[in-house]
C-alpha cells in the first residue's frame, strides 16, 4: 500500500557534526493522524522540515504522497500543506489578503481564490476578523489562520509543527477539534509534532516518540502505555479500619502497592474490564468505598521507560489533569 | 565630592568601554565622515582658487576636515543617548538611582564618556588628515581650540539624546533624532563655503548655529587662531551645551519625581 | 508561465502594500531622495561656478543623482523585506508552495521598479518647483528607464545578500554598498573635474556611465553616444547582480 509519509534512515547533520535527526524510519498510512512526540531539541521540527521539502536530508530517503522529497520536490509541494511553528504570518496584511495570496501562489484564478478564502475563513471561524490586520489577532487566531492557509489547495497530507504551543487551553481545544474534523471529513493525513503528551494522546492514532534524533518507541497511545505497565487502582475507604480487609480483596486481583492512610492501591492487570469483578468482591466483603481511581500509565511513563527522563515537568501542560479517569 | 568624581569616572569608563565593544555603534561615526571627506576632496579638489567666494585654503582636504569632525560627533552623540536609553530599558538606570551613587555622577558619567570618545575621534580624524597632506595653521593652540569646540558639541548632542532617553525611555526614539542632525549638518556650511550659497538655502545656512560652529573649527585648521570667528563658534556651542545640560537636569528630576 | 507571472504580480503587490502600511519605511523612501536633491543642490551649488559647468544649473545636475538614489533605496528595501521574510518564516511558505523559485526574486524586483518610478516622479516634480522643467518625452523616458534599471540592480544585490545571510542585521551591508556605488561615481561633480583616487574609481564605476547618461537626458543633450555607455553599464550590473541573486536562491533549503 502506498503510504502517505515514508522515511528510511532519514538523517540531518548540521555544521559541526551535530546530528539533529539520526536515522528516522516512518510509515504513516493515508488518512492517519500521526503524532511525533518529543522534548525540545529532539529533532521533530527538523524532521518535518525535511519531509516538507524545506530542508535537504543529509542521509536516508523520504517519500510523501508517493513522491521522493528530494527528486520530486515540486510534486510533493502540490500535495502537502504546512503550518509551521513560527506561524509565518505578515502582521500588516489582513487574513483575507493572505488567503488570496496563498491561492495565487497555488495557481488558482481570482474567482476561485476568493471563494476558497470565504470557505476557509468560515471553517476556521475567522470570518469576523478576516479584514483586520493579522497583527491584531490573538495567538489562537493566528494558528487558525495558519491552518487555513495550509488548506487552501486541499492537500493530501498536512504537516503541523507544534500547533498549540503557547496557546491557552480554550484555543488549544478548538484547534484539536478542527484537526479531528479535518481528518474525519476530508480524510487528510495529519502529521503533527508536539511536546505535549495530552495532545498526542488526544489526537494521534499512532505516536512516534523521538529523542535525540531517533525514534525510541512507536505505536498507538494505548499500545505504548500497555507496554510500560498495568493500570493502577486506588481505593479510598469510608472506614479506615477496613483497610486490611480491602487489601485482602485487592490482593486477589493484583500486586499491592504502597498507599496512604485510608487508601489501598494495587496494580490491576485486567484494567477497566476487571473493575466489575473487583466491585463485586468488595461488596461481598462488605467494604465501603468512597472513591475509586483507575490510573493508566501515561505517555510520560512510556517516555521515562524508554529514555530514563521525564518528558515534561508537572506544570507544563495546561490541560493535563493529574488524576486521569478510567478509559 | 571626591566620591562623586570617582563615581563619574567609573561610569564614564563604562560608557566608553560599552561603546568600544559594540562596533556597529562606533563604526558609522568613523566610517561615514571619513568616506564622505574622501569623496568630497576628490569631487571638489579643483574648487579652491577657482571658484569665486571660496576662502583661501591649501587644498580641499584642509577645508573638509572640520566638516568630517563635526559629522563624526553628531553621529556619535546619538549613540550616547541611545545607550543611555538602553540602560533605562534594561533596568541599569533604576539600579543606579536606587544606589547611593551621586545623582550628578549618573548624568556626568555618560556625558564624560561621550566627550572622551569625541576627543579620540577628533584627534584620529586630524591625524588622518595630516597623513594625507593637510596642515593645521593654528598649530597646537588651534588643535586645542578644536578639541574644546568638539567636546562641547559632544556634550550638547549627547545631552539632547539623554533628555529624550529620560523622557521616552526608548532607544528607538533617540535614534529617531538622527535625521534631524543629518538635516542640520547638510543645511549648514559643514561641507562647502556659505559664501557660495544663494537663495533660501543660504538663509537657512546663515541661521543654522552649526554653520558658525564648523566655521570656527575650520578656521583653526585653515587660517589659524582668530578671535572673531572662534569666539562666535565658542559662544554658539557653549550655549547649546548649556541648554542640553539644563535639559538633562530637568528631565532627570522629572523622571525621579514621577517614580514610585 | 502564466502562473509565474500571477505569482510575481501577487508578491509585488504584497511588497507595495507593506511599504504603504509600514510608516517607518514609507516616509523615508519618499523623503530621502527629496532631501538629497535639496541638500546637495543647495550646499554645493558653488561648484557650478567652475568653467567646466558653463553656467549649467546645479539643480538640474543633481536631479539624476536624486532619481538614482531613490531607485537605490527602493532596491535596498526589496532586500530588507526579503531578509525580514526569511527571518519571519514567510519565505518558507513560498518555498513550500508550487510557485516557481524565480518568482521570489521577480516579485520584489517588480515592486522595486514600481517604487522607483514613483520616487523619480517625485524628484522631477520637485525639480519643476525649483525651476527646472523636465526635458523632452524621450529624454524623460530615458531618465525613468535608467532609474528603474538601477533599482532592479540594487534589489538584486540586496536580495542576494538577504538570501545568504538570512537576517535583517545584514541591512547595513546592503545599504553601504549601494551608497558607495553611487557616491564613488560622478555624484557631485562631472568626471573632468574629479581629482586623485576618485577620478580613477569613477572611471571604472558602472554607475558613472549610468549617471552621465541620465544627466545628458536631463540636459536634453542625449545622443546615442551618451546613452549606450549607460545602457551597457546597466546591462552589466544587471547581469552580474542578477546572477548573484539567482544563485542565492539555491542556498534556500541547504542550510
Amino acid at each position: 500500500m502506498d503510504h502517505a509519509v515514508e522515511a528510511e534512515g532519514l538523517e540531518r547533520e548540521f555544521k559541526g557534526g551535530i546530528r539533529a535527526v539520526d536515522g528516522v524510519d516512518l510509515a504513516v498510512s493515508r488518512g492517519e493522524v500521526y503524532g511525533f512526540l518529543g522534548p525540545n531539541g529532539a529533532g521533530k521540527s527538523t524532521t518535518v522540515r525535511m519531509l516538507a521539502t524545506l530542508l535537504r536530508p543529509t542521509g536516508g530517503r523520504a517519500r510523501v504522497a508517493g513522491r521522493d522529497v528530494v527528486a520530486e520536490a515540486a510534486a510533493v509541494r502540490r500535495s502537502i500543506g504546512v503550518a509551521l511553528q513560527d506561524a509565518a504570518i505578515d502582521p500588516y496584511m489582513t487574513g483575507r489578503e493572505l488567503l488570496h495570496l496563498q491561492a495565487v501562489l497555488h495557481g488558482f484564478g481570482r474567482a476561485v481564490g476568493r471563494r476558497r478564502a470565504v470557505e476557509l475563513l468560515e471553517r476556521v471561524d475567522l470570518e469576523g476578523a478576516a479584514d483586520r490586520r493579522v497583527g491584531t489577532y490573538s495567538g489562537g487566531m493566528r494558528r487558525r489562520l495558519d491552518l487555513a492557509l495550509a488548506l487552501v489547495h486541499e492537500p493530501e497530507v498536512l504537516f503541523l509543527d507544534e500547533p498549540t504551543t503557547g496557546l491557552d487551553p480554550i484555543s488549544r481545544l478548538t484547534l484539536w477539534e478542527e484537526v479531528r474534523r479535518l481528518n474525519a471529513d476530508s480524510g487528510t493525513t495529519v502529521f503533527l509534532t508536539t511536546q505535549y503528551l495530552e495532545e498526542a494522546d488526544q489526537l494521534a492514532a499512532r505516536v512516534g516518540i523521538i529523542d535525540g534524533g531517533r525514534i525510541v518507541a512507536e505505536g498507538s497511545p494505548a499500545e505504548l502505555k500497555a507496554q510500560v505497565g498495568d493500570p493502577t487502582l486506588e481505593l479510598a475507604l469510608e472506614r479506615p479500619e477496613e483497610e486490611v480487609r480491602a487489601a485482602e480483596v485487592l490482593r486477589r486481583f493484583g500486586e499491592l502497592q504502597p498507599s496512604r492512610d485510608g487508601h489501598v492501591v494495587a496494580r490491576l492487570p485486567g484494567g477497566a474490564s476487571a473493575l466489575p469483578a473487583v466491585v463485586r468482591a468488595l461488596d461481598e466483603a462488605a467494604v465501603v468505598v468512597t472513591g475509586l481511581d483507575l490510573e493508566l500509565p501515561s505517555l510520560d511513563d512510556v517516555f521515562v521507560a524508554k529514555t530514563g527522563r521525564r518528558l515534561e515537568a508537572e506544570g507544563d501542560d495546561p490541560t493535563h489533569s493529574p488524576a486521569a479517569a478510567a478509559t | 565630592m571626591r566620591l562623586a568624581a570617582a563615581q563619574t569616572a567609573a561610569l564614564a569608563r563604562r560608557s566608553v568601554v560599552g561603546t568600544l565593544r559594540t562596533p556597529q555603534a562606533l563604526f558609522p561615526s568613523l566610517f561615514f565622515p571619513l568616506v564622505l571627506m574622501a569623496i568630497f576632496t576628490g569631487s571638489f579638489g579643483s574648487a579652491p582658487g577657482t571658484i569665486p567666494g571660496f576662502p583661501p585654503v591649501r587644498g580641499f582636504l584642509d577645508f573638509a576636515l572640520a566638516g568630517a569632525v563635526l559629522q563624526g560627533i553628531l553621529i556619535g552623540g546619538t549613540t550616547a543617548g541611545a545607550a543611555f536609553a538602553l540602560d533605562i530599558e534594561g533596568g541599569f538606570f533604576d539600579r543606579l538611582v536606587a544606589s547611593p551613587v551621586a545623582r550628578g555622577a549618573i548624568l556626568l558619567g555618560r556625558l564624560a564618556g561621550g566627550v572622551a570618545l569625541a576627543m579620540f575621534q577628533t584627534l584620529l580624524f586630524l591625524a588622518i588628515g595630516i597623513a594625507f597632506g593637510a596642515r593645521v595653521e593654528g598649530g597646537v593652540a588651534g588643535v586645542a581650540l578644536l578639541l574644546v569646540l568638539a567636546c562641547l558639541l559632544a556634550v550638547a548632542v549627547s545631552g539632547l539624546g539623554i533628555v529624550l532617553a529620560l523622557r521616552t525611555g526608548s532607544a528607538e526614539a533617540v535614534q529617531g533624532t538622527f535625521p534631524l542632525f543629518f538635516a542640520l549638518l547638510f543645511f549648514s556650511s559643514a561641507f562647502f563655503p556659505r559664501e557660495t550659497m544663494t537663495g533660501w538655502f543660504k538663509v537657512v545656512a546663515d541661521l543654522n548655529p552649526i554653520s558658525y560652529l564648523v566655521e570656527a573649527m575650520r578656521d583653526q585648521i585653515v587660517v589659524g587662531v582668530e578671535p572673531g570667528p572662534t569666539l562666535i563658534g565658542l559662544g554658539v556651542v557653549i550655549g547649546l551645551a548649556a541648554l542640553a545640560v539644563t535639559g538633562c537636569a530637568l528631565a532627570f528630576r522629572r523622571r525621579l519625581a514621577a517614580a514610585p | 508561465m502564466r502562473h509565474a507571472l500571477a505569482v510575481s504580480a501577487g508578491l509585488a503587490w504584497r511588497s507595495i502594500i507593506l511599504v504603504r502600511r509600514m510608516p517607518s519605511v514609507f516616509l523615508p523612501s519618499l523623503i530621502m531622495p527629496l532631501f538629497i536633491l535639496v541638500a546637495t543642490a543647495g550646499a554645493f551649488r558653488g561648484i557650478s561656478l567652475l568653467p567646466q559647468f558653463a553656467g549649467a544649473s546645479y539643480l538640474a545636475f543633481t536631479i539624476p543623482l536624486a532619481t538614482v538614489m531613490g531607485a537605490g533605496f527602493a532596491g535596498m528595501n526589496a532586500g530588507m523585506t526579503m531578509a525580514r521574510d526569511i527571518e519571519g518564516g514567510f519565505v518558507d511558505r513560498l518555498v513550500v508552495s508550487p510557485a516557481p523559485r524565480l518568482t521570489l526574486i521577480a516579485g520584489p524586483l517588480m515592486a522595486a521598479a514600481m517604487r522607483s518610478v514613483f520616487t523619480t516622479t517625485v524628484v522631477l516634480l520637485a525639480g519643476l518647483i525649483g525651476g527646472v522643467g523636465p526635458p523632452g518625452p524621450l529624454e524623460t523616458l530615458a531618465v525613468y528607464l535608467l532609474a528603474v534599471g538601477f533599482s532592479a540592480a540594487a534589489a538584486c544585490w540586496a536580495m542576494g545578500v538577504a538570501l545568504r545571510t538570512r537576517t535583517i542585521q545584514a541591512a547595513p551591508l546592503m545599504q553601504v554598498m549601494v551608497f558607495l556605488a553611487v557616491f564613488t561615481s560622478v555624484a557631485y561633480a562631472p568626471r573632468e573635474v574629479l581629482t586623485g583616487w576618485l577620478h580613477t574609481v569613477a572611471n571604472l564605476n558602472p554607475v558613472t556611465y549610468l549617471l552621465e547618461a541620465a544627466r545628458a537626458a536631463e540636459f536634453s543633450a542625449l545622443g546615442w553616444s551618451e546613452l549606450w555607455p549607460g545602457l551597457a553599464a546597466l546591462a552589466g550590473l544587471l547581469a552580474v547582480l542578477g546572477t548573484w541573486a539567482v544563485t542565492g536562491l539555491a542556498t534556500l533549503g541547504r542550510r
